[in-house]
């Protein structure tokens, strides 16, 4: 590691909360360590203390219950989502997102709460959370409070989120459980990679709904839409949403091109 | 601060830099250097274990998130130099060439048949995607993984034809 | 030699023997350099220069220095080395200047890794950034190269002063040009003139990195009496040793280069690399071992990379098919150094009409110096780059007179009689590109579309293509290339081998044991090659490069065996009071061909052989073998003609991939690689390094390239904007064969193939693609973004220096 830093591990919300106050702006909340730890390593954060959370009991849990739906638990790993039955069968496109991250190693140890948090414009899990209406939890030492998922992102790399508070959890409501969904990700190779750019799409009761990634600074959700609409209106609704650049990765032109191929792609398997 | 891992079935007590990683952790304090150091960013999968059951890159692990956990790293799969069944298939297969994807492949590939002991030709595929190598082409791994599983016939065993 | 003994005949060469050196890297127990500590050990730091180019204006180690757990530092002005393998232009450290993004600039020895970055962090370096040449033809005058261009910045203002090889290159001092090779065959302006269609094009291939999975790592420490042990992950110890004590001006046997066991090399760790600055910091902290391993980023700037080319082919044909007349013009982007890119562009030169005949040709190539990071060796060694063109180009004269281009490779490809672009014949020996090609031809089903691939079609509405490319290399070496490999008996009868060539992954170790086994009539068990390499203990081969290892050292490891045996049958003679031609051998010992109970085994002879009575005759049992390239020549360097070939490999590539021509995916189906090997010495193993080298080519092609801001910093510098190919990312079906044209002067027949495996494989996609959807790319990679781009006559994007400031989103922000 370039940096040294102190180590803990509280047991519990109050200790972690401690933690951060006594820690100040140079603690970090370590989860999956999959962001941050690579984040320390190119020298972009350098912490003086990490802490910890996967040793508090209450952030451990995948619940689902088929009034309130999932409770995604802070230390909830993205292979635990991709691996639940219960997920597997009410919210598939959370499936659909979770398997197209990363690797198979890397998903045991990235947490969901991590992925949003990191709040990068390719966060693929944040195009299901925003079809879904996922509601955010997010705790301090003054207690909770809960932010809808398509205000939780302020731009990349950015959120809500002020120093002290951590995402306690993350609720997906039972409203769209059972809803046919899937995620169509345009990477560079079959292997694992980042987006280019990627289109999820939620279809239930005549809604359609969709959300973009990395096509703006934030995760991005298009305008609800109707079953019964074209292709080409859907695809429209698309493009008005995004803002996408040229990078090394891919022109804006391409990113445009391709949301529209993924509307209508999904459009079709949905 | 004082880390205690078990490897391989034997336990270790070290005291570690708590910003160290349990890849750096295993090399350096435990003195097991066949996990490899490929990017240091989770990306290449030379450094795989398997921890607590599942495969992880351990670049990406601090020490102290292993105290008290089960690692298995390539030191533990073959038995008083009696290489195991998927070790002596890469032999037979020509899956190693330089070695240095190797120890992280084959933690990969036991933590795949942990879960899935008859993997199809795609779950190979999709279980090694997170390691990188440059010299094989993976085609002969893969030939080593369907022949442990009992999944080699002559259709998918690859041969050099002579013209 | 030995060629012509029947593959049934032979037990062990021919046969898929397991890896030597399977089980140490199987467990783990392998030692790379990655791995070694050495008691005392300092680890070491390098400070990069975040500028393509800029003056060094001052440099500040103090509060470095003032660190507790520092040992030393250096910096440019301290050192006065330069190394260079071929034009010796490049300082251990940046002096005054720096040249490329990521260039070292000082460097730190501390107790910790830790303390070493933490003093990197605290060296102040002040910069005046200065204007830097980017591209290639930027950086020269177009019209001629070998003339000054007003205003454009000179990478190396005193290139005229540098050492460089004479025999072999042109350095133009005042320009950019490290150097110029030509090749004059025939008429080309009469060629032209006859020519009934001319097509001409320009293509571009982007710098890539090797990535070798274990990144360059070396550790030095420099002893009192200047007695220097190098330990390296590096492809070849003598050149190290030789480089090294050619730029520090210290005796050869002081220097003593140990190479355990490499984590992957492809070129990119052929020559020397951050000894030399390693041993700086060594000799400066008083002689305590020093060890320092590039970060993955720094693989990707400090480190070499592979040369950009931009090139353009202008090609006559005849309405037959003939091909009458061709022109290229190379410009090699060398980047900030010129290492191996100068032997890249002479080698590659006459190779670059491919294995055709092409009875006009003119080749200019020109190796150019850019601020950015510099090119060397690398797998295919130019080949890669410019196949790319060539192939295409051949698929687009086809096109052009309207010929299948199959049908056209048939008709130009080389055949006995042919004559190559240096004047050399073809021989029935040399090898069979014909073969080749209609091989993989008949394994994709070239020209049609089966059942399947229609009812394929159908379902997915993507596109099939389907296309073959041939290809060729010989080694790019030293007409006087040589090896030697010494071969001893051991008390029990077993041998060991030394040699000093290196196996880092490519397997011929395993190959040379088979060879010397098949010799000594013992099973391969009873063989080991040594495998560290080490100066001081293995006899010299040149370089593991070039794809002629197997040749050469295969050849030397005969020789020593014939030596050994040569030895022993001396000795077996007199014991048996037998005349040595009436002698034969088992894998036990000698005996009398016509009185085979009259035997004496190895184990008794092996230190010498001792009498009842307590006589010893002969001695200890040791076999050298040396080979030594025959017959080659330098080229001429007015007209490039000359004998530079070791031996021919030809091969072609046949690849089916479906496109969808909405959005530029792709999908590869199949890939059937032929390669005319000779002998296979191990199937198994050819086959790895056909499919290996195959998939390396192919990832070059649909993802991999060095991009460049406008600035000349490089912004993908690791895995998450540079991708390599995984395991998911393989064609369907891959499909390797060989033909065997035997090479009279190889080992059993055999020849090199470490390399060909990846040439000629991304013009085959390039070819399938346009079959499928009429896209006509001709620069690298092709990324489904570049196919969609192609198909629809969009403008392509500019690879390597792009305007796009966007890096990774984990990109640094640039640095004050």
């Amino acid at each position: 590691m370039l940096c040294e830093f102190d180590y803990l591990a509280p047991l519990n919300l109050p200790e972690l909360f401690d933690a951060l106050a006594a820690g100040g702006p140079d603690a970090r909340i370590l989860a999956g360590g999959t962001d941050l730890l690579v984040n320390v390593r190119a020298g972009l954060v350098t912490p003086k203390t990490v802490i910890d959370i996967k040793k508090i009991p209450g952030l451990q849990g995948l619940e689902y219950n088929e009034k309130t739906g999932l409770e995604i638990g802070a230390a909830v790993t993205v292979n635990q989502i991709a691996e639940d039955p219960r997920v597997q069968k009410n919210y598939s496109l959370l499936v659909a997102c979770a398997e197209s991250l990363a690797s198979y190693q890397l998903r045991n140890r990235a947490t969901v709460v991590g992925n949003i948090v990191n709040a990068s414009p390719c966060a693929d899990m944040a195009p299901a959370l925003l079809c879904y209406e996922a509601q955010v939890v997010i705790t301090s030492k003054q207690g909770s409070r809960t932010v809808p998922i398509r205000e939780f992102f302020t731009g990349v790399k950015k959120t809500v989120l002020v120093p002290g508070e951590l995402v306690e959890k993350i609720l997906v409501p039972a409203t769209y459980a059972g809803a046919s969904g899937s995620y169509e990700k345009l990477k560079r190779i079959k292997g694992h990679d980042l987006g280019i750019v990627g289109v999820a799409m939620l279809k239930k009761d005549g809604l359609v709904r969709m959300a973009v990634s990395s096509a703006a600074p934030t995760p991005i959700i298009v305008k609800d839409c109707k079953a019964s609409d074209s292709a080409e209106v859907l695809a429209k609704a698309a493009l008005e949403a995004i803002k996408p650049i040229d990078d090394v990765r891919s022109s804006k032109e391409y990113r445009e091109f391709m949301v529209q191929v993924y509307v209508k792609r999904l459009l079709e398997r949905v | 601060m004082k880390i205690t891992v078990t490897v391989n079935d034997q336990v270790y007590i070290r005291d570690a830099a708590p910003s160290k990683n349990l890849l750096h952790f295993l090399r350096e304090d435990v003195g097991l250097t066949g996990t490899k150091e490929g990017c240091g960013a989770g990306e290449c999968g030379a450094c795989t274990v398997i921890m607590d059951g599942k495969s992880v890159n351990a670049c990406l692990v601090l020490a102290p998130e292993a105290d008290g956990a089960v690692i298995r790293t390539v030191e533990g799969e073959a038995v008083m130099g009696e290489l195991s069944d998927v070790q002596q298939k890469f032999m037979e297969h020509h899956a190693v060439q330089c070695g240095f994807c190797t120890p992280g492949m084959l933690m990969s590939i036991r933590d795949l048949l942990q879960r899935t002991p008859k993997p199809s030709e795609h779950q190979i595929k999709e279980a090694i995607e997170g390691n990188f190598c440059r010299c094989t082409g993976y085609q002969q791994i893969i030939e080593a993984v369907l022949d442990v599983t009992g999944q080699l016939t002559k259709d998918n065993k690859g041969e050099l034809r002579h013209v | 030699m030995f060629d012509q003994i029947d593959r049934k005949d032979l037990k062990c060469v021919g046969h898929d023997v397991p890896r030597i050196d399977a089980i140490e890297k199987l467990t783990g127990e392998a030692s790379y350099v990655s791995d070694m500590i050495l008691p005392g050990m300092l680890h070491a730091q390098v400070k990069r220069s975040p500028h393509a180019r800029a003056r060094i204006v001052r440099i500040d180690t103090t509060k470095a220095a003032a660190l507790p757990g520092v040992r030393s530092i250096v910096t440019g002005d301290e050192l006065d080395y330069r190394v260079g393998l071929y034009v010796v232009d490049k300082y251990v450290l940046a002096k005054g200047e720096v040249r490329h993004y990521g260039e070292a600039v000082a460097a730190v020895a501390a107790d910790t890794l830790t303390i070493a970055k933490e003093a990197v962090k605290l060296i102040e370096v002040e910069y005046e950034v200065l204007p830097a040449v980017l591209h290639p033809l930027d950086a020269i005058n177009v019209d001629d190269p070998t003339t000054p261009k007003e205003g454009v910045p000179l990478v190396h203002p005193k290139l005229g002063e540098y050492d460089f090889v004479r025999a072999a290159f042109t350095p133009q001092p005042g320009t950019n040009v490290a150097n110029y090779t030509k090749f004059r065959k025939g008429d080309i302006d009469k060629g032209f003139e006859e020519a009934e269609w001319i097509v001409e094009r320009q293509y571009s291939n982007p710098s890539v990195q090797h990535v070798p999975m274990e990144t360059h790592v070396a550790i030095v420490q420099w002893q009192a009496g200047d007695k220097i042990t190098i330990w390296t992950s590096a492809q070849s110890p003598y050149a190290v040793r030789n480089l090294f004590c050619h730029s520090f001006k210290i005796p050869h046997k002081n220097v003593r280069v140990v190479i355990p066991y490499i984590g992957g090399g492809f070129g990119g760790k052929a020559g020397i690399g951050i000894e030399p600055l390693v041993a700086c910091l060594s000799h400066k902290a008083g002689g305590r071992p020093v060890k320092l391993q590039a970060s993955r980023e720094e693989e990707f700037s400090l480190l070499p990379c592979r040369s950009a080319l931009t090139y353009r082919i202008k090609t006559g044909v005849k309405k037959d098919g003939k091909i009458i007349a061709q022109k290229m013009t190379m410009y090699w982007d060398s980047g900030a150094y010129a290492d191996y890119a100068v032997n890249v562009t002479r080698a590659s030169g006459y190779s670059c009409t491919g294995p055709y005949e092409i009875p006009n040709a003119w080749v200019d190539a020109y190796t150019i110096y850019t601020n950015k990071p510099y090119g060397t060796a690398y797998r295919g060694f130019g080949h890669v780059e410019f196949s790319w063109g060539l192939e295409r180009q051949m698929d687009l004269v086809a096109q052009t007179i309207g010929m299948d281009p199959l049908e056209f490779r048939r008709l130009n490809c080389l055949k006995p009689g042919s004559k190559t672009l240096t004047g050399e014949v073809i021989t029935e020996h040399t090898g069979n590109v014909l073969k080749c090609l209609e091989e993989a031809a008949r394994a994709i089903k070239y020209g049609t579309l089966t059942p399947e691939e229609e009812a394929r079609q159908k379902t997915t509405g993507m596109r099939i293509g389907k296309s073959v490319a041939g290809l060729q290399k010989a080694p790019a070496m030293p007409p006087f290339t040589g090896s030697a490999v010494t071969l001893k008996m051991n008390e029990d009868g077993t041998v060991t081998a030394n040699l000093s060539l290196t196996d880092m992954g490519q397997g011929t170790y395993t190959s040379v044991a088979q060879m010397i086994a098949e010799r000594m009539h013992m099973p391969v068990s009873k063989v080991k090659i040594a495998f560290e390499c080490d100066t001081d203990r293995d006899p010299y081969d040149w370089q593991t490069v070039a794809s002629k290892g197997l040749l050469i050292a295969g050849n030397a490891a005969i020789l020593a065996t014939e030596d050994l045996l040569h030895k022993a049958y001396e000795m077996a003679g007199q014991i048996l009071r037998a005349m040595p031609v009436d002698l034969d051998h088992d894998a036990e010992g000698v005996f009398v061909r016509h009185h085979t109970a009259k035997r004496v085994n190895f184990s008794e002879m092996s230190v010498g052989y001792a009498y009842p009575d307590g006589n010893g005759i002969g001695g200890p049992l040791v076999g050298v073998g040396r080979y030594i390239a025959q017959g080659l020549s330098h080229l001429d360097k007015a007209t490039g003609q000359g004998n530079p070939a070791l031996d021919w490999t030809y091969g072609a590539h046949g690849i089916v991939v479906e496109v969808n021509d909405q959005t530029g995916e792709y999908n590869v189906i199949q890939v059937s690689s032929v390669f005319d090997v000779g002998r296979a010495i191990n199937p198994a193993e050819v086959r790895g390094q056909g499919i290996g080298g195959m998939i390396q080519g192919l990832g070059t092609a649909c993802c991999e390239g060095y991009i460049y801001d406008k600035d000349g910093r490089l912004l993908n510098p690791n895995f998450t904007d540079n991708k390599i190919f995984t395991a998911m990312d393989i064609p369907e079906i891959i499909d390797s064969a060989v033909v065997e044209t035997a090479q009279l002067d190889g080992p059993f027949g055999a020849r090199g193939v470490g390399e060909h495996s990846m040439i000629g494989v991304c013009a085959a996609l390039g070819n399938a693609i346009q079959q499928a959807t009429g896209a006509e790319l001709v620069h690298m990679p092709i990324r489904f973004e570049d196919v969609w781009r192609g198909i629809n006559n969009k403008q392509p994007i500019d690879h390597w220096i792009t305007k796009s400031p966007m890096g990774s989103c984990r990109s640094l922000p640039p640095e004050k």
